[in-house]
Formats: structure tokens, sequence, C-alpha cells
């Protein structure tokens, strides 16, 4: 076997990355352990910062009515304005939706880039380009390139070893995976819902039949009896594997994971103040993963956000009371904690939503400006970023392209957003093809 | 230091072949260089020398020139003896030989005139000035000379093409992260990788209101502010205003921007001496490399190409062409790149002297023959064969992607025939199992997916492949039912290939082809010339002519394909602006006429015997499938820099395959029956580095589909699919779509690329959770009609099951030390009565399951 990996001796920023990628592994399969190690070290070496930053986000799929969320124009005609009134927040000059009342009262805490946009309508498309930064040429249903969280997990590491790196809730997310970092950095899910009270992670808690003492039992056995050589294969895939099996085995009995996923823990009131459904429970439990050593979390924020059809029933109804009280509720108990500088709270969706209102009293796909919400992570609160054109069609100020979205959220996790990876076909691929930091955000 | 066993070629004389000779009428702009290869001799006498060069492969040419140069025994030798330099930023690095072995950067160099010629301490001439002077080389008390003409400097100018864009790709500056992508960086944008020299001129010399470069006060022009870090650049420093690289800038800044001179000699070819190299652990080895040029003329690029090693592990590579063995034993390739050529350089690591045989191996065929010729060059010696339980294990899970039945291992372990294990080979390849699994992979890399309402098409896609595996029928005809595929899927339900590529069936259609059939990763090509290999733009158009005129009905999932007579894209070639004209991939252009379907005319040539790619591909992909890893790997990504690890028996086993009429089985036998694929994964000390030359069988993980079914086999407990018979296994779902959270756990591939690299055998958290922790398996443990519990209803005796299980999860009876300890571990359990037996017995059978010995094919 000859590896051509072609891999260039530089990148962008003339720091040679060749070593730390290649030295000591021999395949994409074995890369990941054996890297994340050599990144800590690294990491260790460099005398980065000890405080460990974690990300939150909450992927509104469908794509979310900026226009009814946090970019109103009341000045519009009533076929684009539709019938939500905006309302004042406790920061002076920025106003938002009036079923985001929660919000509003935590404003000073948030920060609204009202000038995102691409170019792309479709979802699996959109959804690509925002969780990756990479616009597909191709329509498929998996991720082409990595996830946001994805390279967080390969570039980052988890904050604790005894927790993964990546967690989505409740269930993977779409386009959430690791495509050419290799299976080892999809997202962990517990496949389970935190809401409901029989709220269990997938596997992690012991079958029925088996008790602590019969699964310590057989760790034993299983010690004596799997002796095969570990140095049978070429690509650490053995090695790996028993690494994984002592973290697996780690997170079912050390008891740290599980009580990390362990939302019945949580007072009563703090379970209510964040909402009594999947997104409010989802958000609490995501709280409680980044406090104990979860690097970056992604949650499902319900279905329907792709509302063809009666937008505005919908969204009051059902879709803003219950994201406003999880997002204003994770807002504020962050910053109780003392967590709102190390966790960036992020939010949004594939795209935007058309300005015209259809006739079904709904709004169609509309990339071409889009709301995200950002939170925390040591980024400047409390300010609007750039603005839209009086029917909310176009950014008329610092348009800001998905690179910039998650540059960014890279920007905070300490991540070198020029980082090259190789895909399977060796073609050097940087963490983002294009975009900055926001520098409003990032100061 | 002496090495008196060179395996490689001679880097001089392999040289001398062909650029020992000015080419008259060399343009002014690229004088050439004037190589004289005749070593240069002195310090005869020393003793053993001639048996170091007698010891060399002498290869036609080479030998003669050697001979010519009238050397018998030298002990230094330098390379070339004699330089012309044309140009002040010409140079040329010195090869020195000392009793075969490099001393390039041992040497002590002096010029006598330093003002004609200047010489650093790794052996570069550079021209200083117009005159004559001599360099001369020490190692020890050995010392010659080499001559240095410098002649004609100052005339002519600089050539942008040529010398200036290269400077680009040098420091990176056009790369895909930087200022080569799409979108540029911070407003200016090369060409990727320099290909487009018109583009580049451009950008730098009339985009930005032209302040890039300012010819009045060249140190002033942002483009050098910047490169050398003076004004804050993104991409840092680049490069030092001393450096070579920038006094070519400022003179063709100076010389007021002169455009590429379309008369300008282009850049033919690249070549890198010596091309193959031997290194000892911890020595080094310099490198020459020269372009050659449409004139004839020959330019030293050493200092101005790219490098880059595939293993650094081995062999390490500098920017200045010095490789240096880095620890590990091994072959690396260390590629050259300068404007898009490549050349590579094989550098190989031995862990000793050559062996002369391989003791107690004996060859079964030619693949056993080949890879101990490899071994020997590099001091490997293979591990043991592997025991008869191992080989069933392993050739069992290859040829038919399941374990060997309880039943199948007792019966092999107690034959005694001397060929039970060609016996066993036969019985597999003639049974069911193996179609069936031949159509899983193959349906994998052929997309058949049940989306866009095409669950039927996927299941007679299936069945069509697994027929032509059952009956054996020739890969060719397998090929031809893909690539051209027409009519109703009924018929022809190889279109599905066709209808999951719908979206973009141009662009996708045309690289499966190549990659799939050809070995050749030729989407890159679609945008940008490929950049490590010859591909360009015009061959990825020329084959996506082929499927221009592929029309297909507006009825049905998938719908009726045809070949119509005229193109049925919009997609035009965007160097001709017309629709793509068919052109092989070896520069021929096809005439089709309008009733003949070009994809026909395709496959003609695909198979062909004398195709350099179809058969390659395939032996590769099958030596993939059976070892784990390609000779040449990725198993579908063959180009010149990514060579084989073996191209003796690469070649061998595609000349097999095309004179047996594409006899898949044949290829398999071959393959299964070599002692090559019977030896033991278990590494010894002479074999422990290897990972390219297969001196032992590398072990890995099951994939997704036949780990379940080696679980549910060993369990006894089926997992039923739904909307298939109850027997169906794993791998016999026709399509992806069948929920399983196991398999997906596992990585199935979602069938969306044609890239064997979709599979994954990474381990995650979620896999162990859920062999060590789940439901899913606790179920099949205490299934009340699976192995444990019929086992037990039965009345066996402990030892009678835990040799069952045993034998249904590792393929082999338990040693004695095992037996004990399950034993024990039962009996200690069984006290407590027989709920607590059948537990313990679940418990073993637990152990074994997520021991890595199940979990592997080793």
């Amino acid at each position: 076997m000859l590896l051509f990996t072609g891999r260039g001796t530089k990148t962008c920023d003339g720091v040679s990355r060749r070593r730390f990628l290649c030295v000591g592994s021999l395949g994409l399969g074995g890369l990941s352990l054996a890297d994340l190690l050599r990144h800590e070290a690294h990491a260790r070496e460099a005398g980065r910062p000890v405080r460990r930053k974690s990300v939150i986000l909450i992927w509104l799929a469908g794509g979310p009515s900026h226009l009814d969320m946090y970019d109103l124009k009341p000045a519009a005609p009533a076929e684009i304005r539709g019938e939500f009134r905006p309302i004042a927040t406790n920061v002076p000059g920025i106003e938002i939706s009036e079923h985001l009342p929660l919000q509003a009262q935590v404003m000073d805490r948030m920060a609204i880039v009202r000038s995102a946009c691409h170019t792309n309508a479709g979802h699996g498309m959109g959804s690509q380009w925002m969780m990756t930064g990479y616009h597909a040429t191709i329509e498929v249903n998996d991720n082409i390139y990595p996830s946001c969280g994805s390279v967080a997990a390969r570039l980052a590491g988890p904050n604790d070893p005894a927790l993964p790196a990546y967690v989505n809730l409740p269930r993977p997310v779409s386009f959430s995976k690791a495509a050419y970092l290799g299976a080892s950095y999809n997202p962990f899910a517990p496949e389970s819902d935190p809401n409901d009270p029989n709220f269990q992670v997938r596997n992690l808690k012991s079958p029925g039949r088996v008790d602590a003492a019969r699964l310590s039992r057989r760790r034993e056995l299983l010690k004596s009896i799997d002796n095969i050589r570990r140095d049978l294969d070429t690509r650490g895939d053995l090695q790996s594997l028993d690494k994984f099996y002592v973290d697996a085995m780690d997170l079912v009995t050390s008891g740290k994971a599980q009580q990390a996923f362990d939302i019945s823990q949580e007072d009563a009131a703090v379970r209510d103040r964040y909402g009594r459904n999947d997104l409010g429970q989802c958000c609490l439990l995501a709280r409680r993963l980044v406090e104990a050593g979860v690097t970056f979390v992604a949650i499902q924020a319900g279905g329907g956000w792709d509302t063809h059809g009666n937008n505005f029933q919908i969204l009051k109804e059902s879709l803003l009371p219950r994201y406003d009280r999880a997002v204003a509720a994770l807002v504020s108990d962050l910053s109780e904690r003392g967590l709102h500088e190390d966790v960036l709270v992020i939010a949004m969706g594939e795209f935007g939503r058309t300005p015209r209102i259809n006739s079904g009293a709904g709004r169609d796909h509309w990339p071409g400006a889009m709301s995200v919400l950002y939170s925390g992570g040591g980024l400047k609160m409390g300010q609007v970023v750039g603005s839209t054109n009086r029917n909310a069609e176009y950014p008329t100020s610092r348009p800001c392209s998905p690179g910039c979205v998650l540059a960014t959220v890279y920007h905070v996790l300490g991540i070198d957003y020029h980082h090259v990876f190789y895909d399977q076909a060796n073609r050097p691929l940087p963490v983002l093809a294009e975009g900055q930091p926001i520098a409003e955000l990032v100061g | 230091m002496r090495n008196s066993s060179l395996s490689h070629s001679c880097p001089f004389t392999a040289r001398n072949a062909g650029s020992s000779q000015q080419i008259p009428g060399a343009g002014p702009r690229l004088v050439p260089l004037w190589l004289l290869c005749v070593s240069c001799v002195i310090a005869a006498g020393v003793e053993g020398v001639s048996r170091a060069w007698a010891d060399m492969p002498a290869a036609g040419e080479a030998a003669a020139s050697r001979e010519s140069a009238g050397s018998s025994s030298e002990a230094l030798a330098v390379e070339p003896s004699r330089i012309e330099l044309h140009d002040l930023f010409a140079g040329r690095q010195l090869l020195v030989t000392c009793y075969g072995s490099d001393a390039t950067r041992a040497a002590r160099y002096a010029s006598a005139d330093p003002r004609v010629a200047e010489v650093d301490a790794a052996g570069y001439v550079s021209a200083r000035g117009s005159g004559e002077t001599e360099i001369s080389v020490r190692v020890g008390e050995a010392e010659c000379t080499v001559r240095v003409v410098v002649s004609a400097v100052g005339e002519g100018g600089v050539d942008f093409a040529n010398e200036i864009v290269p400077i680009f790709s040098r420091y990176g500056c056009n790369s895909g992260g930087c200022h080569g992508k799409a979108s540029g960086q911070n407003g200016f944008r090369l060409s990727l990788f320099g290909f487009d020299a018109g583009f580049d001129y451009q950008a730098l010399v009339q985009q930005a209101r032209g302040r890039r470069v300012f010819p009045a006060a060249a140190e002033r022009s942002l483009l050098l502010l910047k490169a050398t870090g003076q004004v804050p650049h993104g991409g840092g420093k680049r490069f030092e205003p001393e450096s070579e690289a920038y006094g070519q800038l400022v003179r063709w800044i100076r010389e007021g921007l002169p455009a590429a001179r379309p008369d300008a000699p282009r850049l033919q070819g690249v070549e890198v001496l010596p091309a193959q190299a031997v290194l000892q652990p911890g020595k080094t080895q310099q490198l020459c490399v020269l372009a050659h040029y449409s004139d004839g003329s020959v330019r030293d690029v050493t200092r101005r190409c790219e490098y880059a090693s595939n293993l650094d592990v081995v062999a390490s590579i500098d920017a200045e062409g010095l490789v240096a063995a880095a620890g590990k034993v091994g072959e690396a390739a260390i590629m050259a790149r300068y404007l898009g050529q490549v050349a590579v350089c094989r550098v190989l690591v031995p862990r000793s002297a050559p062996l002369a045989e391989i003791a107690g191996f004996e060859p079964a065929n030619y693949v056993d023959r080949l890879c101990a010729e490899k071994w020997k060059k590099l001091g490997l010696l293979p591990s043991p064969p592997c025991d008869d339980a191992a080989f069933l294990r392993r050739v069992t899970l290859d040829v038919c992607g399941r374990l060997p039945t309880v039943e199948e291992v007792r019966a092999f372990l107690s034959l005694t025939d001397r060929d039970k294990r060609v016996q066993a080979v036969e019985r597999l390849l003639a049974s069911e199992d193996h179609a069936a699994f031949m159509a899983m992979r193959w349906g994998t890399i052929l997309r058949n997916s049940h989306l866009a309402g095409s669950e039927r098409a996927a299941y007679a896609f299936h069945n069509w492949l697994k027929d032509l595996f059952a009956r054996n029928r020739p890969y060719d005809e397998l090929v031809r039912g893909v690539v051209a595929a027409a009519g109703e899927w009924q018929d022809a339900p190889a279109i599905n290939w066709y209808w999951q590529m719908r979206d973009d069936q141009l662009h996708q259609v045309t690289a499966d082809t190549a990659q799939v059939f050809l070995g050749v990763r030729l989407a890159c090509a679609r945008c940008h010339h490929h950049p490590y290999e010859r591909w360009s733009q015009e061959d990825y158009f020329g084959l996506a002519g082929f499927f221009t005129r592929l029309g297909r009905k507006s009825f049905g999932e998938p719908p009726p394909y045809f070949a119509a007579p005229q193109p049925t894209t919009g997609e035009v070639n965007p160097l001709t602006g017309r629709t793509p004209q068919p052109k092989f991939l070896n520069g021929e252009y096809v005439e089709c006429g309008p009733d003949e379907d070009p994809r026909q005319l395709l496959v003609d040539w695909m198979v062909r015997p004398d195709n350099p790619y179809f058969a390659k591909v395939l032996v590769n992909r099958l030596w993939g499938h059976f070892f784990g890893q390609g000779l040449v790997n990725e198993v579908d990504d063959m180009r010149e820099t990514n060579p084989p690890s073996n191209p003796e028996l690469l070649d061998a086993l595609a000349q097999d395959f095309i004179s047996h009429g594409f006899d898949l089985r044949h290829i398999i036998r071959t393959i299964v029956n070599s002692r090559v694929y019977q030896l033991s994964s278990e590494p010894t000390s002479a074999n422990a580095e290897d990972r390219q030359n297969f001196a032992r069988f590398y072990a890995r993980r099951l994939i997704a589909e036949v780990l379940l079914d080696a679980v549910d086999a060993a369990t006894g407990s089926k997992t039923r699919f739904p909307n298939t018979s109850s027997r169906s296994r794993a791998i016999d779902l026709p399509h992806e779509g069948f929920g399983s959270y196991f398999l997906d756990a596992f990585d199935r591939p979602r069938r969306v690329t044609g890239c064997e690299c979709e599979r994954s055998s990474a381990a995650t958290l979620a896999q162990v959770l859920l062999l060590a922790n789940s439901d899913e398996i606790e179920n099949k443990l205490a299934d009340g009609q699976g192995r444990v519990a019929r086992a037990v209803a039965s009345g066996a005796s402990d030892e009678v099951i835990i040799e069952e299980l045993y034998l249904a999860t590792l393929s082999r009876f338990p040693s004695e030390a095992e037996r004990a300890q399950a034993l024990g571990y039962v009996a200690g359990q069984a006290d407590a009565g027989p709920a607590a037996r059948q537990q313990a017995l679940q418990d073993v059978l637990w152990a074994l399951l997520n021991s890595k010995e199940f979990l592997f094919n080793h």
C-alpha cells in the first residue's frame, strides 16, 4: 500500500500541519484517536487557555421565519409584514417579535445577526451549507462535508474525557455527521426524548437483566478471554476499539456521564422554567452536558419550522412560545451559573422564509436573508448586526455568509478554521471554504 | 557507509540517456542547460566498489553509458561533471555518490571563483556572473571538480508562465486554502495550482487598479510587501527579501511586467533523480529535479518545485529536496510537483540487507513469488501460515460474507486431505452466499438505492448482479450491462445506477465511470486541472462526451433510458462552449453516428486488452477486498503519484485477468489459494513494521452487514427486516433503506457515492455501547430460541456448550486455558440454580461477542 496523501506542506497561515495529520497513522480510520491525543498534547505545549469553551446549537430545521421572529418589518405592506408586531426589548432600540417576550427580557445577553444569507433554497443543500460552511454541488441527504460539531470533536475534543465531545439531542440532527473526518466524529445521541418520563440514553443504562454486579463480572470475564494481540491490523482500529471500549464502560459505570444525562436530577422548577416539552428539556439537558464537559451539543428544535401553510398560527400557537421559553431560560440559566462567557448558544435554520405571504398564509423558502441568534461565548452581546432591505429580502449591510456564521463559532472554540483536512480523494479542504468571524461580535 | 547491494538503478546513467545533448534552436528566454552526465571518477582503487556497481540492475542504455564512462571502481562520483548556466536565476543541484551511497550532504564544496558561481553546503550551484570556474567536491580524501560555465547573463527576460507562476505554487499562494480557491482570498484570486497563467497575469497586473505590482518602484509592490510580511498578510510571511523568488519577482516587475509569451517554450514534464533509492535507516538522499521544455531545454527546479512524501514515517522530504529515512521500514513515494507536472522517486527503507531467499516459504503461485521478491528487497520475512481454523474463518468471511457454521468448522478441522483448503475455496465460491455477498458489495458502489421510487428496480438490480456472480459471468459483461444500460428497469435493472444519479447525471456518471471502472478519480478535472495528475478539463469532458445522448422517458420510476440521436444535455464543455465530444482517456477522439450509442463505444474501449486501467482497477479492487487494502490504496485511486506497493504483482494479476477472459473467480481463486493470503495475522519481529507488503495478514473489523449476520448466527437469534423473507440476512438486503440501528451504528454505507471509502471502520462510542450494553444484544443472548437456550435445553454439559460457543463465534476450539476459564466462571455462578447457570453461559457468549477476535477478520 502506498497512501499518497498529496498533503501540501503548508497552509494559508504558513503552519505545517502535515506531520500532525500523518505521523503514526496510516489511514482515515486510524487517525481518530491518536490525532486527538496528539492534538491535546499539542494544545498543552502551545499553552492554550485552560478554560474550555463549548457550544449549544439550536437547529431550527425547516427554516425559521426571520420576518416573524427577529427582523420584523412593520412598515412593509401587509402581504409582507404579516400579522405579528414588534415589541421593545431590554436593549433600547432593538425590537423583536411580540411572540418572543421572554427573550426580549434577556436581549442584553443576546445578539442578532439579521444579515445572514446564502443562495440555495433547498432543505438539503441549505442545511449542508449552514451546518458545514460548504455549498454542496449535489443534493444528497447526508454530509459530504463535516458538520461544525464534528470539526469541533476532531479539533477540540471533549472538555472532559469521561464524556463524548459531540452530542445531538434528542436524535442525530440532519447533516450533523463527520463525512471525511471519520465516523468516530459523528455525534453521539441518546435517541430518546428528555421530556419523556422514561428518558434514557440509548444503551447507556444497563439492560434490565444485567445488574451492576453482572456487568462487572462480564468485564472481568472479557478481560480474561480477550487475548488477541492488538497489533494485528494496520490502521490502529483494534487499539482504538479498545479505547472506546474503556470509554464506553466508563460512561456506563463511572456515573459521570450517567449523571450528566440524568435530567431528573434537576428541580421541577428548573424543568418548568425551560418548558416541559422536547425543546425545553433538550436545552436543559444541553446545559447539563456542557457543564459536565461536552464540547458541542446540537439540538433538533422540533420540526415544523417549514411553515409553507398557516405560518402565523403555527408560529404563535406552538413553535414560538416553546422556543421563546427554552432559549430565554437557557440564556438566563447559563449566566446565573457563570457559564455565559464559556458557552455559546446559537440558534438558526437552513434559511429564512419568503417575505411575501403565500395564498395559504404561509411563507416559503428564502435563503436571501435570515436571522441568526448568538448568545454568550465571550462575544459582544446586546446588539443587532447587519440589516435587510425594507421587505427583509436581502442584506443591506454586513452580509454574512454561512462561513462567517460558523467562523464565529470556531472563533469561540479557539479552532483554526484555516486548518486543512483531506477528504477521501486527498483533496485539501480547509475547515471553512470562506468566511471570517463576524467582527461586531468578536470585537 | 558502503552498500554493496544497491538495488536501484543508477541515477546518473538513467538520466544520461535522455538529456545529454544540447538542443539547437532553444529560445533565448529559457536557455538550455547542457548536462554532461559523464561520471567524474577520481581515486580509483578502492576495494569492493566495482562489485557495488556490478550489482546494480544493468538495463540497456544505463549499463552502456556506465561502461562508456569507464568506471570500474568509483569512490566518488559527482553528477554532472560540467554545468552550463545562462541566467542569474539558474542553478544546478549536484549529486555526489560515494561508494554507491549518496554523499551530497557529506561532501565539502568550494568554488574557484565565487563571482562566477557559488556553491552552498548542500551542493547547489548558483550562477553569479558570466565566466568560467570550477567547483571542487571533496569527500574525505577523494576529490573531483565540476566545470561551470555561466554565459548570456542578463539576456532575455523573465517568462511569466515559466518563472513567475511556479513561485505562487511553491509558496502555496495559489493553493485551495488560499488565493487559489474559487472565492479567492480577500479579493485576490489566482488560478488553482497555477494552471491558468493568463488568469493569474490578469489578477496581478490588471485587477485592483494595478496596485499589486508597481514597475516604478518594484520593491513597493503590494505583492512583495505582503509576501515578505512587510505589511499585514493573512497568510503571513512567505519568503524573505533575500530569496531567489523575491529577486525574480523584482526583476519581472522591473522589466515592465511582460506577459507570458505565446512562443516561450512550454513545460513538458519533470524528472526526478534518482527515480528510485534504497536508504538505510538514518541516511539521506539528495534529489535533483529537472524540468524539460518543449524546445528540448532542461532546467534545474530542485529548489522551485514542491515536494510531498506519501509516508513520511518512512521517508521525509524537505524543501531543498533532501530525503531522509525517517525510522520506519517500508517504501515511500516522494512526489515532486512543478507547474502541474509531477514525478515520483520511490524510496525503499529496508529492514536489513536484501535477502537471498525466504526460507521455508514455498510459493504456490505467482502471487507468492512476486510478494516474496518484494520481501527479499525489504528484508522482510513473512509470518508463518495461519492454522486451519483461522483460514476457514477468514476465507468464509471474505468469499461469502459470513462466519463458518459450527458444523463447517468441525468438519473442516477433522479433514486430513492435503488440499482441503483448495476444496473449501471451491465449495464457498460455488455457494449462493458468495454471489449474495458480491452483489451486496457491488450494489453499494453502484449506488443501488430505493430512493426516488425505485424500490422494485433496486431489488431487480440486486438480483441481476447476484445472478451474474452466481453464473460467474465475465466482468466485462457486468460493466457493459451497467455503463451501457438502456431500456426499462424490468429488462435492464442497471438503469437504477443512472436513475440514482439523475440530479447531476452527466457529471456524476462521468466521475463514477472513471472511478469505479477505470480507477481514475477524475472529478477534480471538472473544474480545474487535476493537481497531482495529468488529467485536464479536456480529458474530463471527453469522457463526459459519451454520456451526452442519454435520454429518458417521462414515466416510470426509474423511467426507461435510451440512447438518443441528439444530445439530451444542456451541459457544455467550458473549454469549447459546445456539447462535450466523446474522447477516450488515452486522448483519441471518437466519431459516433446518430444511430450508435456512444456508451457502447466507450465500453468497447474499456474492455480492450490493451486498456491500461480496466483490468488493473478490478484486480486491485479484489485484492483490497481480500487483504483489506489494495496494492494501490485507495483501491480506486490509481495514478502515477500513488504507485502500487508491488507493481509487478498488479501487472501480473491484470494480465492473468485479461488472458482468462475477465474471469472473476479465477482471480479470487488465485488470491485466496496463495500462501500470502494464508499467512498468520500475528506479526513477527521480522515484519511487525510492514504495512504495505502483506508479509502478514492485516486484520480488519467486520463490515456492518457481515457483523450483524455474525452476531445473529452466533447467538442463534435472527434479526428480522421488514418486508423481506424471514431468512433474509443483512447481506441479502438489496438496498440501504431497511431501518436498522445496528447497521447504521456500524456505518452501513448510504450508497451515495461510488467510492469504497464510504465505509469507515472507525470505532465509535455508540458501537461499543450497542455491543456491550444494549437491549438489542441482550435480547439475542437471552432469546428463548437462541443458541444458549437451545443448548441448555438439549441437556448438554457446560463443557460442550462452551465449546459450541467458541466454534460459533471465534470459529475455533477453545484452548485448554480458555476452556478452564469459562468452565470456572459458569461453575461459580451455577450454584445459584439453573437460571443462574444459563445466565452465566450467556455471559460467556457476551464476552466472546465483545472480544476483538470476534469483531475482526484476522
